[in-house]
């Protein structure tokens, strides 16, 4: 608990390290620090999952099927939650990506279902609607100028009505077959949609870590006075957020149709707390204090297999509900105390 | 608390004081005394122990074991809060004030509402006024605190302290309180440490400004790496041979640079209108070093920022090297070749929970190729040789910014700045919160940067440094530039008096020219 042990989650990305760090690195508090299991506690809390299932499921849970069906539930999961990551890496909320999520895949499933529109022209309305939602919630949020989390409230309310008005309360579907394909084909032994979030992933860790854009996006939320000052565009970078969530929102609802063929009106509010959970679980990941990406994949996975392990346990539904609000609690609680003493170690220091 | 003839008492008496942290030893055995009726003044470098001797009498650190203090007669224990509730009071550098409560809920807060079991708007208002008449303080009570400036909620926090018990408190501790304060306002908070002190206080004084210690301080005692240098009587020190025990060798002269006679106007305004500002022109050559003044209020803390763009500017016309510059686009005020630091370095200059290396790259990132990519190793290796440059201590770019001590930060700004080739550079209070040793370090990148063919203008309260730097001074009085002085006039005697010139009659203490 010294402020070597904070500079050493971050010096541990860098390969060139002088003759001081090294030998400060023998001191008790630095091999404390290289010890202490913060960046990557979740992987290790996801092996003691595997280990204890296994265990007490011999037959049901170490199966490829497992895999598959975790693999192929939490893909649209973590599409939404890559969505999430570039709203909340601005400094905001948005509460209406999981109905937008919902919304878009049940006007996908009714457009080619009701209106025997071709899946080409029916993706292509839904998303233009699933972006158009994000323009919206931009300009509310970045032009008017009002707080993200009342804006994309608002917003969700009114998708939840579209939704309801578009399926007039009933299950939509089922859709053509050759659809569900560009979800459920297999590709490497996974279903095709986890081949897909996969790729998000590395386009998402490439645009908000590695890119001069997704930097300063970050500057917007660590400090937007600090960053307009410097020059970065805020308002642009904010309203620009909420778009790209939304397409991803949208996405995420389009694979959702295509993964189930028949689509519930009532799909979307589930993802908001596993997504949201995510991503606030992964700010004690990898990159602690940031929103980051694998750090997201590690909760994701974490959660699910949390999950799925219950419910083969034969546990009831609202197992789920319990497992990731409880998760959600414990990762923000986590990352509340993680930060007071970051921030007393800074206290120490100066 | 204490009668005037008990004055030269010890107070609290501090013996053998140490403090390790894991990377170096904060303090090393530091003997500390303060007797009743006593202004001590403590100086040192950033880095020199002020701090962490202050942060363990205020009870945030523990010290190590084997230390001693005995406050009023009574053991006490370091390193532990319960020393508040012995008439010890802080003034820290971060007032503790809630900006967006007025003034009277700030007053409360700490101590207590005048009423008891009911608030009343009325009798609070009237209380807070009398508390405030009571130190000068000219200020609306029911006005949230953000509404004034700096200066002013340096003066609500001192009144809190001063205010919370109904005898003067036996130890005031005074960390830098003068930081953003203009002249008659450090006048004003000098009667008001002198009024404790009769009384029997004794005041804790940190300062970086030695001309304070001249002014207010009865006894000195200098830290240097942790370690107590000297403890004297002010009547027994000269202000060279302050510096010379601050910095551990003889003090060099700051040679002021020499005006570089060029034509090209690298920065002109014209009849600039914005908040607090009603007119600011300003022709800036290259290779000059301009400085503004002028009273909290007058709008000389505010006209950098409206320049920029960081403000809103409401009318007038900004041009830089004879392109137009549009209001309120810091964005493309940089791609021009303007840089601003502002004063509030931790909040609009700096990102704090970032690294070094990240603040320093943030307005124009070292990514390669046609991706774009962002690399740590590139950006490290682009960020090293900037902080070696300006010799940033520690230069490790991934460093958390908030680890370093200010005159480094500011360092790190500035290093920010030249890297993008800014040709005008705008500063608000360069210097605010930087020791005496940073503080030569950094007038010396800025004459640096001027004899390079950039432009520098700094806003400034403090009248020596304006001095020491700059070719010319303007100085601003209710919005306005008033008058210009130029390197053959500047002195702080008149620089002060052309500051508060108008405003004499206003205040109450209006000795001006006793201080240089």
């Amino acid at each position: 608990m010294t402020i070597d042990a904070q500079t050493e989650s971050r010096a541990d990305d860098v390969p060139a390290l002088d003759a001081d760090d090294r030998d400060a690195r023998r001191s008790p508090s630095r091999i404390l620090g290289a010890l202490r299991p913060a960046r990557y506690s979740g992987l290790l809390l996801l092996a003691v999952f595997v280990a204890f299932f296994s265990i007490r499921l011999p037959e049901t849970f170490p199966t490829s099927s497992t895999i598959t069906s975790i693999a192929g539930d939490q893909s649209v999961t973590l599409i939404l939650a890559l969505g999430l990551l570039v709203t909340l890496a601005v400094g905001q909320f948005d509460l209406s990506a999981a109905q937008n999520l919902g919304m878009s895949a049940v006007l996908c499933g009714a457009l080619m279902v009701k209106q025997d529109l071709s899946p080409v022209l029916a993706v292509t309305i839904t998303l233009l609607v699933g972006v158009a939602v994000g323009v919206v919630n931009a300009i509310l949020v970045a032009g008017v100028g009002i707080d993200s989390l009342i804006a994309t409230l608002g917003m969700s309310s009114v998708l939840l009505a579209v939704t309801s008005l578009v399926s007039n309360y009933q299950f939509v579907g089922p859709v053509p077959e050759g659809f569900q394909g560009i979800a459920n084909a297999e590709l490497f032994g996974l279903p095709v949609v986890a081949v897909y979030a996969i790729g998000l992933c590395f386009l998402v860790w490439y645009a908000l870590e590695h890119s001069p854009a997704g930097r300063r996006a970050y500057a917007v939320g660590a400090s937007p006075d600090a960053a307009r000052l410097a020059g970065v565009r805020t308002v642009r970078y904010v309203a620009g957020s909420f778009v790209v969530t939304a397409l991803f929102a949208s996405v995420a609802g389009v694979l959702v149709t295509a993964k189930i063929g028949s689509v519930a009106p009532t799909l979307g509010p589930a993802y908001l707390l596993p997504s949201f959970a995510a991503c606030f679980l992964a700010t004690t990941q990898v990159k602690p204090g940031r929103f980051n990406v694998w750090g997201t994949v590690i909760a994701v996975v974490l959660l699910a297999t949390g999950v799925k392990g219950l419910q083969l346990m034969g546990n009831q539904l609202w197992v789920t509900d319990l497992f990731n609000g409880l998760a959600l609690l414990v990762a923000v609680g986590a990352a509340v105390l993680s930060g007071r003493r970051t921030r007393r170690r800074r206290r120490r220091a100066s | 608390m204490s009668s005037p003839d008990a004055s030269g008492r010890v107070v609290l008496h501090i013996e053998s004081l140490s403090k390790t942290f894991p990377a170096q030893k904060a303090l090393d055995d530091v003997d500390l005394e303060l007797r009743s009726g006593e202004v001590h003044c403590l100086l040192g470098q950033n880095g020199s122990g002020k701090s962490t001797l202050i942060k363990i009498l205020a009870g945030y650190h523990a010290p190590d074991p084997g230390s001693a203090a005995v406050l009023d007669g009574r053991s006490v224990v370091l390193g532990s809060p319960t020393i508040r509730d012995h008439g010890v009071a802080f003034i820290h550098q971060d007032l503790g004030l809630v900006p967006d409560l007025d003034v009277v809920d700030n007053l409360a807060l700490g101590n207590r509402y005048a009423g008891r079991w009911w608030v009343s708007e009325r009798t609070e208002r009237t209380a807070a006024t009398r508390l405030l008449d009571r130190f000068d303080l000219d200020l609306d009570p029911a006005a949230p605190l953000s509404a004034a400036t700096p200066g002013e909620q340096t003066m609500v926090a001192i009144v809190r302290a001063v205010a919370g018990a109904d005898t003067a408190p036996a130890v005031l501790v005074l960390d830098e309180p003068t930081a953003s304060l203009p002249q008659h306002q450090v006048e004003q908070l000098f009667g008001l440490v002198r009024r404790l002190r009769d009384q029997g206080t004794a005041v804790l004084y940190v300062t970086h400004r030695l001309r304070e210690v001249f002014d207010i301080g009865d006894r000195v005692t200098v830290l240097r790496d942790g370690r107590r240098i000297a403890t004297r009587p002010v009547a027994d020190v000269t202000s060279d041979g302050l510096v010379e025990l601050i910095i551990g060798r003889r003090p060099t002269a700051f040679a002021p640079s020499v005006p570089t006679a060029s034509v090209d106007v690298l920065l002109r305004a014209d009849e600039v209108v914005g908040e607090q500002v009603d007119d600011f022109s300003i022709d800036v050559r290259a290779g000059e070093i301009v400085g503004i003044t002028g009273l909290i209020g007058s709008g000389y803390d505010q006209v950098l920022g409206i320049v920029y763009g960081a403000r809103p500017r409401t009318s007038g016309e900004v041009e830089v090297a004879g392109r137009r510059l549009d209001p309120g686009r810091p964005d493309r005020a940089i791609a021009s070749g303007v840089a601003y630091a502002p004063a509030d370095r931790k909040r609009l200059s700096t990102i704090q929970s970032w690294t070094i290396g990240e603040n320093l790259t943030l307005p124009r990132l070292p990514s390669a190729g046609p991706a774009r990519w962002l690399g740590q190793r590139r950006e490290r290796r682009e960020v090293e040789p900037w902080l070696k440059r300006l010799d940033v201590v520690p230069d490790d770019p991934d460093r958390l910014l908030s680890l370093l001590s200010g005159g480094n930060q500011q360092k790190v700004v500035l290093a920010r700045w030249l890297r993008v080739d800014a040709q005008v550079l705008l500063l608000d209070e360069p210097t605010g919160g930087v020791d005496a040793g940073a503080k030569a370090s950094i007038y010396r990148a800025l004459a640096e940067i001027a004899s390079q063919g950039r432009a520098v203008v700094l806003s400034s309260s403090d009248a020596e440094e304006l001095c020491a730097v700059c070719d010319r001074v303007l100085i601003m009085r209710n919005g306005a530039v008033t008058s210009v002085l130029d390197k053959d006039e500047l002195s702080v005697a008149r620089i002060v008096s052309e500051t508060i010139r108008d405003s004499v009659a206003e205040s109450l203490e209006g000795p001006t020219s006793d201080d240089d």
